[in-house]
């Protein structure tokens, strides 16, 4: 009989369900209290939050969304009302949702979102702005576009962050006032950025304790912690969650008490997104075979750099440089992910990597050229397994047990060739 | 004539041998662009051949360890002929995104086989505010000097004008041809008009308006068309050239494509380039014109669906073909708006969507023949 694995729950992580509620909740009831409202995809949503406005960050509530298991219904009204299934769900799904407002077709009530006043496409991907362009010309609501390139490699951050602070400054804050009716509120962007400096601070010594083998956490416990250095940017409340998480870590290390029980047999690295409507699922069927997923691209990608961030000096122009010296944005693309794996890989002591390749979203490019380079730079062996991060329709789950069966029969010939420890 | 058009034909369909051959008559250097955005003539004027990259002739099979098989054929196909050996005389390419699938081909490129040059470009779609005008003009400049570099050979602005005035003049000799297939449709079979143009992007333009400037009398005096076809119209098929047996299928069928929407078509010429003191700037205003409206450009305000409309009223054609080019986002995105602003104009439309790999040819035939049922009972 195959030996049996549990995932040992942090407390902490329990705490965080409340605060991404309220602040779903204080969207969805923002119109009632005469609060403007912005849709946002990409991370301009700090603009809208310095402003008072109720803001919605479109990959967050995807995964909001497809968390509380509304995503199959969305999808289907969108699908009802025209869209076709090879788009990115998240698209779907806000198509969805407007449709479902605007027509009064019911839809789970904890995943409404008011329409809004504004959507913010922040454009770093395409898809990103054809949702917003796809609800203007379908509802006429108002859009600004942002392009966020994502950078091709390190040597462009120097031209890419001065083209987008100006969009910034000349763009998006204009507009901001004009639906606002009131001057752009510089010292708010500077107090959530003190805030966030201080959480991502307190995260990264968080991630330090993926090091330790046995890791005390998963990628699982991150994933359901990152609401805080992203949509939940700037409120206090998260600072005292990751002070309490940073402790529970640190007993559990000094302890020697394994994330997954009796022990952490292999240490994986998940690429691409997290399968955020069928996180459960995916986390028992890795647990199963005593593997901890401990690092990843995506979990990866949220203002890792927080010692550029200097809310002291021109609020703006300090974001920009999180996002691009920061390596906030560039994470995605082949070349920059290859020198993040580069050092992970060997720092975390990895034994593998799953590819999670959303077949509705190619935002991880370079899957197969890193699956290649990492076999050949450090033996590591890799799987893709394609399915989606919000619509079930998409991939078929015998198909990925198989492929998770003849990986971790790799991994298992392999263990005696762990280089690592 | 006939020789012109099989000329055109086999470089449109053999562009391996036919560029191989050019880069052995000329020694020069050819520079493979993303298709769409990329302004070539900055690299005619580098005294380069500008090409733009085309779907491949055969099946994807090694290109499947580089790229997901859920990409579009464009992309897919691209990769799987780099990792074949088969763009070797390509001395450069030079890439941008237009969607995701785009922004990932050059680090497949560049990490597993890199071409002597290479040029990731940021072009930035259509929003409004300045900030986007002047950060065009800051990339093409990049762009201007990289292939300085690559040539060793400066673009002045004598140069680039001049290199303007012959995309120009290929603009118009390829405008007068569509001209031509409008008054007298049938004239010009889709497929001929399709390696008409498709060959212009893989040419030597001097080489091409002369070839065109011979063909068009002999084209005008070409027989009018006999019998009772429907007019349609082309749309979509952004980044790739359609298959032509498809082309083929929709004239068999009994319809004639009197004018088309499609990028291995008017597109490609659309929209002149004035000549001015600041041939940069004027590349960036080229670039930056909202027609015909681009769904990879971010442009909201410009609505797709007008142009398109507008494009078959003003041709009197009766439906128009969307080739929808499979995994294809900014498309398929759009393809709702499309589909319900046809409806609400009574004007019939079909959906062919298309693949790399032709599936079943015989499926197209059933949809066409089920549209050319519709137009016939709406007429
Ligand atoms: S394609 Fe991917 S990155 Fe882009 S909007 Fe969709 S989910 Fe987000
Ligand atoms: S825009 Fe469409 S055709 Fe062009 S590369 Fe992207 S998916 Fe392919």
């Amino acid at each position: 009989m195959r030996q049996q694995f549990k995932i040992n729950r942090l407390a902490t992580t329990g705490l965080m369900g409340p605060m991404v509620d309220k602040h779903w909740e204080e969207l969805r009831t923002a119109k009632e209290r005469g609060e403007k409202v912005a849709w946002c995809s990409g991370v301009p949503f700090i603009f809208a939050y310095a402003m008072d406005m109720k803001c919605h960050f479109m990959a967050g509530y995807s995964a909001y969304c497809a968390g509380r298991k509304a995503a199959e219904q969305i999808l289907e009204i969108a699908e009802n009302t025209g869209e076709l299934p090879d788009t990115c769900s998240y698209h779907r799904l806000h198509m969805g949702m407007a449709e479902a407002v605007k027509n009064g077709i019911p839809v789970k009530e904890d995943v409404i979102l008011p329409i809004p006043d504004l959507m913010i496409a922040g454009r770093v991907c395409p898809e990103m702005s054809h949702y917003a362009e796809a609800l203007y010309r379908k509802f006429g609501i108002e859009v600004v576009g942002i392009e966020l390139m994502t950078p091709y490699q390190e040597s462009d951050y120097s031209f890419l962050e001065p083209f987008v602070e100006r969009q910034f400054k000349e763009v998006l804050i204009p507009k901001m006032e004009e639906v606002c009716g009131k001057p752009f509120n510089y010292d708010r962007m500077r107090e959530i950025l003190t805030v966030l400096k201080k959480v991502a601070t307190i995260r990264n010594e968080c991630l330090e304790y993926f090091k330790k083998v046995p890791s005390p956490w998963t990628l699982w416990d991150y994933g359901v912690s990152l609401a805080p250095v992203i949509y939940l940017m700037g409120k206090p409340e998260t600072v005292p969650y990751y002070e309490k998480l940073k402790a529970e870590l640190e007993d559990r290390a000094k302890n020697n008490i394994s994330a997954i029980s009796p022990e952490e047999k292999y240490r994986v690295f998940w690429d691409g997104w997290l399968p955020w409507g069928f996180l459960g699922q995916f986390a028992r069927k890795i647990t199963s075979y005593g593997a901890n997923p401990i690092s990843g691209r995506y979990p990866w990608e949220m203002f890792p750099r927080p010692d550029l961030i200097d809310p002291e000096g021109d609020p703006v122009r300090t974001f920009v440089k999180a996002l691009y010296t920061g390596t906030m944005l560039g994470n995605n693309m082949a070349k920059p992910g290859l020198s993040l794996m580069d050092k992970i890989v060997p720092e975390y002591n990895i034994d593998g990597i799953i590819f999670f390749t959303a077949k509705s979203c190619r935002i991880w490019k370079g899957q197969m050229t890193m699956l290649n380079q990492m076999e050949r730079r450090y033996g590591i062996p890799g799987i893709t397994l394609e399915a989606d991060m919000a619509d079930g329709k998409m991939f078929s789950e015998a198909q990925i047990d198989t492929r998770l069966n003849a990986f971790f029969e790799v991994l298992e010939a392999r263990k005696e060739k762990r280089r690592w420890i | 004539m006939e020789k012109v058009l099989s000329r055109f034909a086999a470089v449109s369909t053999d562009p391996y041998t036919a560029l191989t051959t050019w880069k052995q008559d000329t020694g020069r250097k050819i520079i493979g662009c993303f298709p769409m955005r990329i302004p070539e003539e900055i690299i005619h004027a580098s005294g380069m051949l500008p090409v733009v990259m085309w779907r491949g002739n055969e099946a994807v099979t090694l290109g499947h360890s580089y790229v997901h098989n859920f990409n579009c054929g464009l992309t897919r196909s691209f990769i799987d002929d780099v990792m074949k050996e088969k763009l070797n005389f390509m001395d450069g390419m030079i890439f941008y995104r237009s969607c995701l699938q785009a922004e990932e081909i050059p680090s497949t490129i560049e990490l597993n086989a890199p071409p002597s040059h290479f040029l990731y470009l940021y072009l930035p779609p259509l929003y409004p505010g300045i900030p986007f005008r002047d950060f065009l003009i800051q990339e093409l400049k990049r762009m201007k000097q990289r292939l300085e570099e690559w040539s060793g050979q400066e673009i002045t602005n004598e140069s680039l004008n001049n290199s303007i005035e012959i995309y120009n003049k290929n603009r118009s000799l390829l405008k007068r041809i569509y001209e031509l297939r409008k008054k007298r449709p049938g004239t010009i079979k889709a497929r001929e008009m399709l390696a008409i143009v498709h060959s212009s992007m893989l040419m030597d333009k001097e080489e091409h308006n002369s070839l065109l400037e011979s063909l068009l009398p002999e084209l005008e005096g070409r027989k009018e068309l006999t019998g009772d076809k429907i007019r349609v119209v082309l749309s979509g098929g952004l980044c790739q050239t359609p298959h032509t047996a498809i082309l083929d299928l929709i004239e068999e069928t009994g319809m004639v494509v009197v004018d088309d929407d499609i990028y291995t078509g008017s597109r490609y010429f659309a929209n002149d380039v004035t000549l001015g003191d600041n041939p940069l700037e004027s590349l960036a205003d080229r670039y930056m014109k909202k027609t015909p409206p681009d769904p990879t450009m971010g442009d909201w305000n410009t609505l797709w669906t007008d142009y398109m409309v507008d494009k078959v009223k003003e041709n009197s054609a009766k439906g128009m073909v969307s080739l929808l080019i499979k995994y294809c986002p900014p498309h398929l995105c759009y393809y709702p708006d499309i589909r319900r602003r046809f409806d609400k104009e009574g004007i019939p439309e079909v959906l062919l969507e298309v693949e790399h790999e032709i599936v079943s040819l015989e499926q197209v035939r059933t949809r066409l023949q089920a549209f050319i049922e519709v137009i016939k009972g709406g007429a």
